[in-house]
């Protein structure tokens, strides 16, 4: 039997398992069987996906298993690959979720919370595993449902946790109608509804059916990835999520939404026109600019982290949109390149952003807040989750030799090149593409600096915070594993060469392979080599040489108080907070981010040149859902309201409308 | 008129440098040349602030002599200190000391901080800066002239 059939199989299998233990077995063991199952179902899955990158594909046909469509699978190296990102993330969720949910933990441990978890992994499994559109829809509708469950499961809890809730209810059933729309579209116009099909019929279909599938499906796809505009879900649902749940979320399910655009775009449609991927490229520069700068002002930690999703997707999307642009131009080989770095960002930020939102979550368990105002301190209290946390912030911040500089610098690669071909357009885009990326780059820096660093570092700025514990071992197991992963990736990206060569190669973007020799990242078609593992080692060497050198050649050292200005012992007050750490940047960006500030000086009743007190009050709004989606939502309901005349309460009317509408069909029915 | 005018018109307003010290302490001989100031008033009048000022002004320019005023002890090779040291200064004196980097050196400026001047025996006076940390050297007047300080300063730099 086909590996790839087997491993889904255990997947599968496991998930119901583990679903049922949820509900059945008694609370003091329920996280311990839910958590081992999330694993299960994460291995099982990861397992398919790497025998899929290795070359074993798959596809079957179960009529039987649904009515009208039946259920077909087909996998492929490039479902292999999120096959195998979102099997990973699990894997690390799975082991976190015992200690976080247990006897003792903070998270949810109610029976729906715990037993919809391996049916979301399950669920998300099943998307890039799906091989007709009914299929994808059904697949895709489940992983929606299950995780507005698990985004919920904290309702009791708090009034923000029921308003995030409804806001990504309502956007994800609107952006998976756009989805339902688009596929509908495609299907018909393809005649047949498995993607083996569409695949056949795809190139050749109209341009306005083929361009107007794809800005339908990237609407659809855009808005469960978190790209802005469409994000105001984003940051409300991974904050208010359980952590846990946030973090399968922005590591593994947002990125369901770039293979989608993949799916459709190269695949199904086979490359397709300019202005669709100058759209995708506009779309990935807005989400990346707009996201590091949120998450560079937001004060609280998975507020931020959530934020830096969106500018994570955004440079995905950019790298998706240089491949589609490189390849309609006729040049493979940088258009291979560009989508190896999209996909190995997207694996990047899955083991970075799982490990920080796990790592958000042990500090949330430990000190009851997430506004890093109220943190600092950390270091001392939890110094094996400081650490961990570092490797991923680290990688986060794109520097050497964190896991995400590899692959953006891939993108920097595929951007910077200047090919024959291009056009005008590309003259101008790409540079512009560059200075967004770098820009990036730096906010991102800051950013993560400052998680960091007020974070975690200096003095508890609270009580809560100085009472800190450190977290159970299987949180840190859990933190532990995602951190190898991004050590893994970081120094030795060359392994996921030959999958990215299979899956550049499979896609009718037609690309030149990437020969790799392990150690280095060769590029072929463009002159460059990189060799993360020496940058790695010449980094750490000479940070730790200049240290022993600093030791053995430096005069005798001496322990000294942190010099105070002679008055009086430091306090926690006057160090840097998150909200004064990003003061210049807010500054800076001030018309973009329109922050409201009140600045109250209170004198005493003697004289007005005393001060008796200052309250500093700031408030960053988002400002693309107060301008787009707030006048939006009140039109909405404005109409809601207006209707409501039309339902009165009486049944009489209620069943004239029901013969009315009956005779108007079968008067339809009759003319046509 | 314009600047570059101002400044021709002006000219050079910088005393004549005088023949750099034939030694320097042997206490500052590791400094290389290159001394960092720092400076506590431990209860002074404030008239030997404003001539510590004027030494390191255009007119006296200590600055050509390798001295700098630094703005902490962490950054300060020689700590100067004025006035005698009144019981509120104190605590904050040797603790401005204890920041200092080694080797270090404190000059005591001015008759106050020699031998508490004037206010001798007052209610507030502790004494001498030499009670408080050790001197390493001094510059007697009341107050000491730019050009005296400096000079102090110079056998410290060599130059």
């Amino acid at each position: 039997m086909n590996q790839v059939a087997t491993a889904l199989g255990v997947a599968f299998a496991v998930a119901g398992v583990g679903a049922l233990a949820g509900l059945v077995v008694p609370a003091r063991v329920r996280s311990a069987a839910a958590g081992a199952a999330t694993t299960g179902v994460g291995l099982a899955g990861a397992a398919a996906g790497l025998c899929a990158v290795s070359g074993t594909s798959w596809q079957v046909h179960l009529p039987n298993l649904l009515p009208l469509a039946g259920v077909s699978l087909a996998v492929d190296a490039l479902a292999g690959w999120f096959l195998l990102l979102v099997g990973g993330v699990a894997a690390v969720v799975g082991v976190y979720t015992v200690g976080y949910a247990g006897q003792s933990g903070h998270g949810p441990a109610s029976r729906t919370a715990l037993a919809m978890l391996p049916v979301f992994v399950a669920a998300m499994l099943l998307v890039p595993a799906a091989g007709s559109v009914s299929t994808f829809l059904l697949a895709w509708e489940l992983m929606a449902v299950t995780s507005l469950l698990l985004v919920l499961s904290e309702h009791r809890h708090s009034p923000a946790v029921r308003t995030a809730g409804l806001w990504y209810a309502a956007m994800t059933q609107a952006g998976f109608v756009v989805i339902l729309l688009g596929q509908a579209w495609l299907a018909a116009a393809a005649g047949g509804e498995s993607f083996a099909t569409i695949r056949a019929a795809g190139p050749g279909l109209s341009p306005v059916v083929s361009g107007g599938v794809f800005l339908l499906c990237v609407t659809g796809f855009a808005s469960k990835a978190g790209a802005v505009p469409l994000h105001p879900w984003l940051p409300r649902a991974h904050a208010e999520a359980p952590s846990n749940v946030s973090a399968l979320m922005s590591a593994a399910m947002v990125k369901l939404g770039v293979y989608g655009i993949v799916r459709v775009g190269f695949d199904l449609l086979g490359g397709g026109q300019r202005w669709w991927w100058l759209l995708l490229g506009a779309l990935g520069v807005v989400s990346a600019l707009y996201g590091i700068l949120q998450a560079a002002v937001a004060t609280d930690l998975k507020r931020l982290l959530a934020f830096s999703t969106s500018e994570n997707i955004g440079l995905i999307l950019l790298g998706l949109a240089a491949a589609g642009l490189w390849a309609e131009a006729g040049q493979p080989a940088v258009a291979g390149v560009a989508l190896a770095a999209a996909l190995l960002h997207a694996a990047n930020h899955a083991g970075f952003k799982s490990l920080l939102f796990c790592g958000a979550g042990s500090v949330l368990k430990a000190t009851g807040t997430r506004d890093l105002d109220e943190l600092g301190g950390l270091s001392r209290r939890m110094p094996a989750t400081t650490a961990l946390v570092t490797v991923g912030a680290l990688g986060a911040a794109a520097l050497p030799p964190g896991n995400g500089f590899v692959s953006e610098w891939l993108l920097l690669q595929a951007l910077l090149h200047q090919a024959p071909g291009g056009g005008t357009v590309m003259i101008v885009a790409a540079p512009v593409a560059v200075a967004v990326v770098a820009l990036t780059a730096g906010v991102g820096v800051a950013t993560y600096v400052k998680a960091l660093g007020t974070g975690f570092l200096a003095r508890p700025r609270s009580t809560a915070a100085g009472r800190a514990v450190e977290s159970p071992r299987s949180m840190l197991a859990g933190m532990g594993l995602a951190a190898t992963v991004c050590i893994g990736l970081a120094v030795v990206p060359g392994v996921a060469a030959p999958a990215l060569d299979r899956i550049a190669t499979g896609l009718r973007a037609g690309s030149a392979p990437l020969p790799s020799s392990g150690v280095d990242v060769r590029l072929s078609g463009v002159a460059s080599t990189i060799s993360p593992l020496w940058i790695a080692v010449g980094v750490v060497g000479l940070t730790v040489g200049f240290a022993a050198l600093a030791r053995a050649v430096g005069r005798a050292r001496r322990r000294a108080a942190p010099w105070d200005c002679g008055d009086g012992p430091l306090t926690a007050r006057m160090e840097y907070t998150a909200t004064s750490f990003a003061e210049p940047l807010q500054r800076v960006f001030d018309n973009v981010l329109a922050p409201e500030q009140d600045v109250d000086v209170t004198h005493p009743a003697e004289s007005a040149y005393l001060v008796r007190a200052v309250q500093y009050r700031r408030r960053l709004p988002d400002r693309i859902e107060a301008r787009l989606y707030r006048p939006l939502i009140a039109a909405v309901e404005k109409v809601g309201r207006a209707a409501r005349v039309l339902a009165t309460g009486s049944v009489h009317r209620y069943l004239a409308y029901m013969l009315t509408a009956l005779v108007a069909v079968l008067v339809a029915g009759v003319i046509r | 008129m314009g600047l570059i005018d101002k400044i021709r018109s002006i000219g050079r307003v910088a005393e004549p440098a005088t023949e750099a010290p034939a030694q320097r302490l042997p206490a500052a001989a590791g400094l290389g040349g290159s001394v960092q100031v720092r400076h506590v008033d431990a209860g002074s009048c404030n008239g030997c602030e404003i001539e510590i000022g004027q030494a390191f002004s255009p007119v006296y320019d200590a600055e050509r002599h390798g001295l700098r005023l630094v703005a902490s002890p962490r950054h300060a090779d020689v700590l100067t200190v004025t006035g005698p040291v009144t019981l509120n200064m104190a605590e904050p004196l040797r603790t401005t000391y204890e920041a200092m980097p080694r080797p270090r050196m404190v000059a005591a400026v001015g008759d106050c901080a020699r031998d508490c001047g004037m206010f001798a025996g007052g209610y507030g006076v502790l004494g001498p800066v030499s009670d408080v940390v050790p001197v390493d050297m001094q510059v007697p007047g009341c107050p000491p002239e730019p050009a005296a300080i400096v000079a102090a300063l110079r056998s410290l730099s060599g130059r």
